[in-house]
């Protein structure tokens, strides 16, 4: 399979500290280099399960877990020679136990609330609400479509990079992104009450 | 109009994916379809929405708990797999050193190598000398006698017809001063 590459979103490591010799450094056991290696990738890591979790504290644990497998990959990450994409995959993999193990019903019943309530953010609805409002509506969403939502519209990946991290086809993820930003979409304009 | 099979790709497009499609058919479109252009506006509004609210930069302080946690955890697990630290076995090793060492001070002399020249029998005016496959070079041994053990008797085996005249064995040692007489009588053993 054609390894993907993440120029936007990690640029690979420049001078005595490449990426390869950081790698080499942290897998002989050494954590200084393996805390370099995560403040690398720690906002990767970190948005992005908190973009599928939805609450911090969540969102910190799957993180940690993220980097201990890292910590335990790390010969495979460098035969790899692609670690932000396997960052992405183990991240989404993680944060899809996490949710399995601990379903978060109630997000999913304060969204369907503020969809019936209706508010006016107009009148009402504090920018806080706003974006607690903007979360929920991707609750509403399955797992798949959101981590395709929030791998290709909010982590920028192309349909390609989306596509081969979460092991489908390219199709499958275009279908995934279609279904997630017409149920976005009804949401918003529930939400907000007015048609945009 | 009913345009619901353009909704797949008015919807990935919108969102900067066209799909199969080529945008200029969709652009075409949606100059003809006001409903459609609705519909467009508004998945883009929803997409603006959702980025706009994950713009929000989360805290130093969020990433910095993450990282102390993994390097907690990491070091906890490297402590786990050394069960022998170094601060525990060198001392003992240390200590063992020292008992093998007052051993060695405290033990006995070496006892000189002993070897078997040659066996004479007095009664004889030559000494007969000892084959290569008899010559015997004695050790010393210590044995700890444990009183409750008993040996059970050995049963005799028929043997050689018994020697009359005793057997004297001269033993030369490495120290040419020191020669040794062994005598063995043999009388009476087979009693």
């Amino acid at each position: 399979m054609k390894a993907l590459e993440f120029p936007a979103t990690t640029p690979p490591l420049d001078g005595p500290e490449s990426l390869s010799n950081v790698i080499e450094a942290a897998k002989s056991g050494d954590l200084a280099p393996f805390e370099t290696l995560m403040r690398r990738h720690e906002r990767l890591v970190l948005v992005t399960a908190l973009r599928l979790l939805g609450k911090l504290e969540d969102a910190q644990d799957a993180s940690q877990e993220v980097f201990l497998r890292l910590y335990r990959n790390l010969g495979k990450v460098q035969a790899s020679d692609n670690l932000p994409g396997w960052l992405y995959r183990v991240t989404v993999n993680v944060c899809h136990d996490a949710r399995r193990r601990r379903p978060d019903e109630t997000s999913v019943e304060e969204a369907a609330e503020l969809v019936s309530r209706g508010a006016d953010p107009q009148q009402t609805a504090t920018r806080r609400e706003e974006l607690r409002a903007l979360e929920l509506s991707l609750r509403l969403l399955s797992y798949k479509e959101r981590a395709a939502v929030v791998l290709r519209d909010l982590e920028g990946l192309s349909t390609e990079e989306v596509a081969h991290i979460l092991s489908t086809s390219q199709a499958t993820v275009r279908s995934q992104i279609f279904k997630a930003r017409i149920k976005m979409k009804d949401f918003v304009e529930r939400y907000f009450r007015r048609r945009v | 109009m009913n345009c619901k099979n353009w909704e797949e790709r008015i919807a990935l497009y919108s969102g900067g994916d066209p799909g199969p499609t080529s945008g200029a058919d969709i652009e075409r479109h949606l100059v003809e379809c006001a409903g459609c252009r609705t519909f467009a506006n508004g998945i883009k509004h929803g997409l603006e929405l959702l980025r706009s609210a994950h713009r929000e930069p989360i805290a130093a302080a969020h990433f910095t708990a993450v990282r102390a946690g993994v390097l907690a955890r990491l070091a906890q697990e490297n402590e786990q797999r050394r069960p022998w630290r170094w601060w525990l076995w060198v001392p003992g090793l240390t200590a063992a050193l020292a008992v093998v060492a007052v051993f060695l001070l405290v033990r006995p002399a070496e006892t000189p190598r002993v070897r078997v020249a040659a066996a004479v029998r007095p009664s004889e005016d030559a000494p007969v000398p000892l084959r290569p496959s008899e010559s015997v070079v004695p050790r010393v041994r210590v044995t700890r006698v444990r009183p409750h053990r008993t040996v059970a008797p050995v049963p005799r085996m028929p043997g050689p017809p018994p020697l009359v005249e005793p057997l004297v064995v001269k033993l030369i040692t490495s120290d040419p001063d020191i020669v040794i007489y062994w005598i063995a009588d043999r009388k009476g053993e087979d009693e």
